[in-house]
């Protein structure tokens, strides 16, 4: 007897997605997760732009991350014609990243996670009852935004993240403002990892076949190496050669392997490998969680990003203190366009993301590849999906469903 | 309660986030007006009737056509927010240049996805728009307003005025004279040009102002350091239609070159 399930319309995440769910004889056949999202064509739309017109464009990509599409973009320019940025430049680069990050997982975990937990539609609909507990999450994005004004111009697709590096850069006062933000901050994002520890999370899925995010010695997002966790270490120029990619048949995303197998990134695949590389105050609160790490449950990809924003908020504070010593400083170095191909690899709040470009000597853009997290979570969700479903063939429909759905969730797709 | 719906075609949830930015005006909202549909918000969603429905993205996909003439039957008023749903978007900037089946081939290696795909159009494009606050993403403020005109029956109306009248308001410095390219001089005003203030040139992500001067603007452009094509291309990135439309009628005219110089 065949049998399926579908859910249509993905709610409370970015983009549009349905998931459909085959059975025969009680057994399950087959799952696709499908993206429906109209294709944008980036790799092609940014064909023959100048390389000062790319980190505009590729920023489009995502309204969420695109501080991270920008910086992969302007990593890949600046190698491709061998400019380098002064230290300045680089900690700026991170603290706008540092706004990125609380912006998003405070979204994420507030917005579009969280009502699965409280047991409510949306956390719009929780604000009579937890009026805090939503306020909250508006403080930590508005946090988030104010870094991203500040530096990037907007707080959506902010034009003053460029190659070489910025136009014009913060006062002294103005980071000092940022820092004392960070400061007050720290509390509530220890709640926010205290609440988040504090849901129960059954384990709907197997163990990863792999995992992958950028290496480094310290917690980092951006980088010129990658890790597996088979133990691979590979470089930004090889991406390709690990990260396969195919056209779907059914989603408009594409499909991505490594070694043939589906791979986790993300939260949780960082905060697993980097666990030891966190700043010790992070690691003290960890210690003290119910949820412990290394984790092989992708619902704790929830607690992971809540880990995340108090690194990131720790690095905030030192990243101001150390642009308030050594200001004044340049905010932009020259970049001269030269033939060649550059890399970029960045983490995005919802995993590593990569980009190519090839220039002609004028600096005009040849071609281009881009994949992004969303393309690379594909496979592992699959994967996951099909684990869920053999581990509830007791639960009825309404169940599954719900049960899908925030295993979807708690990647962020 | 106003019934109001936010709804997303193809882009990038951009616009979407920047609503939910509107974090203490969303809060005095709630008294007044329901969000029935906001699939990225919420899980309980109506797609019934609309007072009024905030429509983003371009129309790429049947399954974007299809969900924007059902919003259009059942909404009293039509919003189409950023500039995707305004012109086109990042997305439609080479619709003159190339054809869909060669970007699919180019990208996708296929000209056969799961969903049908056509060139991205602006919402106006395929049925009727009531008002449009374009910009990329939209301006969170113009958004609240529209909702605060509309709740009290007044005409939601921001002049097409250029970019430049706001630089003047804030006393920033004309980028153009310093020979940074701009498009201020035919970019629709209103978001209080925070690009400028940062000292980069604006892009443009607002669309034309009224009457927008394409062929003194390319011949400014050139003087800052573009080529005639590089001009074209900066113009024709967030403008979709629009653009296309305003360069082909002056290369028609011989008062510009061919494109790609």
């Amino acid at each position: 007897m065949k049998k399926e399930l579908n859910i249509n319309h993905l709610t409370r995440v970015e983009g549009h997605g349905a998931v459909n769910i085959v059975f025969e004889n009680e057994r399950l056949k087959e799952i696709k997760l499908k993206f429906t999202e109209g294709p944008r064509f980036f790799e092609y739309i940014t064909r023959e732009r100048l390389y000062t017109e790319i980190p505009k464009i590729v920023s489009r990509i995502c309204g969420i991350c695109y501080v991270s599409h920008r910086l992969a973009s302007i990593s890949a320019i600046e190698d491709a014609f061998g400019a380098k940025v002064t230290p300045e430049i680089e900690l700026l680069r991170k603290l706008l990243v540092v706004g990125e990050y609380l912006e998003s997982h405070a979204l994420h975990l507030y917005f579009l996670a969280l009502p699965d937990y409280m047991g409510y539609p949306s956390t719009l609909a929780m604000a009579k009852d937890y009026p805090n507990v939503v306020k909250r999450g508006f403080l930590l994005k508005d946090v988030g935004n104010k870094i991203m004004k500040l530096i990037g111009g907007k707080t959506i697709h902010g034009e003053n993240i460029l190659p070489g590096g910025f136009k014009s850069v913060p006062s002294k006062e103005q980071l000092q403002k940022v820092q004392d933000d960070l400061y007050k901050v720290i509390p509530e994002i220890k709640a926010t990892i205290s609440l988040f520890d504090s849901f129960e999370y059954p384990k709907f899925n197997e163990k990863y076949p792999l995992s992958l995010c950028i290496d480094g010695d310290s917690f980092t997002l951006m980088g010129d190496n990658l890790a597996l966790s088979d133990g691979t270490l590979f470089t930004k120029k090889e991406y390709e050669l690990f990260v396969e990619e195919k056209t779907s048949t059914y989603s408009t995303a594409k499909y991505s392997t490594v070694k043939g197998k589906p791979f986790l990134i993300g939260p949780l695949s960082r905060i697993n490998y980097h666990l030891d590389n966190l700043r010790s105050e992070t690691k003290e609160v960890v210690s003290l969680l119910e949820t412990s790490f290394p984790s092989d449950n992708s619902l704790h990809a929830n607690v992971a990003r809540a880990v995340e924003m108090l690194e990131l908020a720790l690095e905030g504070i030192e990243i101001t203190q150390m642009l308030i010593n050594s200001y004044p400083f340049k905010g932009e170095v020259e970049v001269k366009p030269k033939a060649g191909t550059g890399y970029g690899v960045k983490e995005a709040p919802r995993g590593t993301l990569y980009h190519k470009y090839t220039f002609d000597e004028s600096g005009r853009c040849v071609s281009a590849n881009i994949i992004t997290p969303t393309a690379q979570l594909q496979a592992i969700i699959e994967k996951d999906l099909g684990d869920l479903v053999e581990l509830s063939l007791d639960a009825d429909d309404a169940e599954l469903r719900k049960r899908a759905e925030m295993l979807i969730r708690a990647y962020d797709p | 309660m106003v019934k109001i719906g936010v709804m997303g075609l193809t882009g990038c949830s951009g616009c979407q986030c920047e609503i939910l930015n509107c974090e203490d005006a969303i809060y005095k909202l709630l008294g007044k007006v329901e969000f029935s549909y906001f699939p990225l918000a919420q899980d309980s969603n109506s797609f019934e009737e609309f007072d009024v429905l905030f429509v983003e993205g371009s129309v790429t996909t049947d399954l974007d056509e299809e969900k924007v003439r059902k919003g259009r039957e059942i909404s009293k008023i039509l919003v189409a927010i950023g500039s995707c749903a305004c012109y086109g978007g990042v997305q439609s900037q080479r619709n003159d240049e190339v054809t869909i089946e060669e970007m699919l081939k180019e990208v996708y290696g296929t000209t056969e996805l799961s969903v049908k795909v056509s060139k991205p159009k602006a919402v106006s494009e395929i049925v009727k728009v009531d008002y449009e606050l374009p910009g990329c993403p939209l301006d969170k403020r113009q958004f609240v307003y529209t909702v605060a005109f509309l709740l009290n029956g007044v005409r939601p109306f921001f002049p097409k005025t250029p970019v430049c009248h706001e630089c003047k308001l804030s006393e920033t410095e004309c980028l153009t004279l310093k020979g940074i390219p701009c498009q201020g001089p035919i970019t629709f005003a209103g978001c209080g040009a925070p690009c400028t203030i940062s000292g980069v040139g604006c892009q443009g992500c607002r669309g034309d102002c009224d009457f927008p001067n394409y062929e003194e603007m390319v011949s400014i452009l050139k003087k800052n350091g573009l080529s005639e094509g590089d001009a074209f291309r900066f113009i024709k990135v967030f403008r979709g239609k629009q653009a296309q439309d305003g360069i082909s009628k002056l290369i028609s005219r011989g008062a510009l070159n061919e494109k790609g110089a």
